[in-house]
């Protein structure tokens, strides 16, 4: 009975992150139109990988401090129910959901797309809004494999909620490839910075150790490498990149990977 | 570091122990919804047809109003694939010259219904009102 009643907490805590985590996606058109739009074989595509990422996440950061691979699996699932219903009951109070006449499977495609950022949400409240300790043990383990995961999942978090919009593609259209080749140095600079100068909460300074040059290039530099394929995928997902010319292609990714390097630069603070 | 995870072990009396019965039960509705929405996502992937958009305007009803008549109508989208930017259009024709109204729907997502409305001076229900979709682009 406790330890049901000690989960029910975490649970409500789960709410409550992957509500402050999706709402700003949930209260933007563009994903309601994406929702209908995306080509399903994309949008399955993401849904399929959104479960192991959720299980790894859970594994580095679930909202029960457990290492089992039971306790991992069920943690996934219940923050992707945590993810779904919640982004069901906010769309649908919003009004998205239900409209006369769009088919089910266009509701069905906004609330699986909303549900993933939710997801992320919810198992990243287990240490955000925990009143236990932050799992800096869990943390002390993660290897270079592992920093590079939740390097990813950093950038796929913050990439997303600005992915969608129509800005992406605004902004590269305006920018010329200097701006580019900038936004791109910024990008990189302020990931280094932001990882191992600031002395942010999670800075590794054990791998500072090797001396600046082997930081760079043993984690800077994977990390933005990291940042601009999740930013590549995030586009071809939207259907961003269809038809549209390489550089094009190329311009859009560097303007998104900024946010991306953002998100991996704090993911060990966030997760 | 070992206080922490001392204190974390304190807080879970017996870790080797069952996960709580709510624990099966949430991740229980978590995998029903993970597989209703990769179940229908999956399945319209695999079976839904490609065909292009094919729209057809009906006639809802007709409101006189001292601004005109509101004619509400309704798109149905019959075909395969999503439509954005579907113009409308109605033309009265009867007496003297054949009036024409339009308007634009942002999305109609295929094998769904969208509403809206044309305005005329004449009562489109004296004479001849010919309904159907100009054009759209497609859903990116």
């Amino acid at each position: 009975m406790d330890a049901n009643a000690a989960y029910g907490r975490a649970l409500a805590r789960a709410f409550g992150g992957a509500l402050l985590f999706s709402f700003p996606l949930l209260m933007t058109m563009e994903m309601w139109s994406l929702g209908m739009a995306v080509e399903r074989v994309r949008l399955l595509a993401f849904l399929l990988l959104s479960l192991p990422m959720l299980l790894g996440l859970s594994y580095y950061a679930g909202f029960e401090p457990t290492f089992r691979l039971k306790d991992e699996v069920l943690d996934a699932l219940a923050a992707f129910g945590v993810g779904f219903l919640l982004a069901a009951v906010l769309l649908g109070v919003f009004g998205v959901l239900g409209q006369s006449g769009l088919s089910f499977r266009a509701d069905l495609g906004k609330v699986a797309l909303c549900a993933v950022p939710g997801a992320i949400g919810a198992l990243v409240a287990g240490k955000q809004l925990g009143e236990g300790a932050p799992s800096a043990h869990q943390k002390e383990r993660a290897g270079t494999p592992g920093e590079i995961f939740l390097m990813a999942v950093g950038a796929l978090f913050l990439a997303f909620t600005v992915a969608p919009t129509e800005e992406m593609i605004l902004i590269a259209y305006q920018m010329g490839p200097l701006q580019a080749l900038l936004l791109m140095a910024l990008s990189v600079l302020l990931l280094h910075v932001f990882v191992y100068r600031l002395g942010f909460p999670g800075e590794s300074r054990r791998r500072e150790a090797g001396g600046p040059l082997r930081t760079f290039v043993g984690f800077t530099a994977p990390g933005y490498g990291v940042a601009l394929i999740v930013s590549l995928y995030l586009l071809w997902t939207f259907g961003r990149t269809d038809g549209v010319a390489p550089h094009e292609i190329a311009t859009m990714t560097i303007v998104l990977a900024f946010p991306a390097a953002l998100g991996a630069a704090t993911a060990r603070l966030v997760v | 570091m070992a206080t922490a995870s001392k204190s974390r072990r304190a807080a879970k009396p017996s870790p080797r122990s069952e996960p709580p019965l709510l624990e099966w039960i949430s991740a229980a509705i978590g995998l029903a919804c993970a597989l209703v929405a990769i179940g229908f996502v999956g399945w319209d992937a695999l079976t839904g047809e490609r065909s292009p958009p094919e729209i057809e305007v009906r006639l809802v009803a007709v409101t006189p109003t001292p601004h005109g008549f509101v004619t509400q109508v309704e798109a149905i989208n019959h075909g395969g694939s999503s439509a954005a930017q579907v113009t409308v259009e109605g033309v009265l024709s009867g007496r003297g010259e054949p009036e024409t109204a339009q308007a634009t729907l942002d999305y109609i997502p295929e094998q769904s219904r969208v509403s809206g409305g044309l305005v005329f001076e004449h009562d489109p229900r004296a004479g001849r009102l010919v309904l159907r979709a100009k054009g759209f682009a497609d859903a990116s």
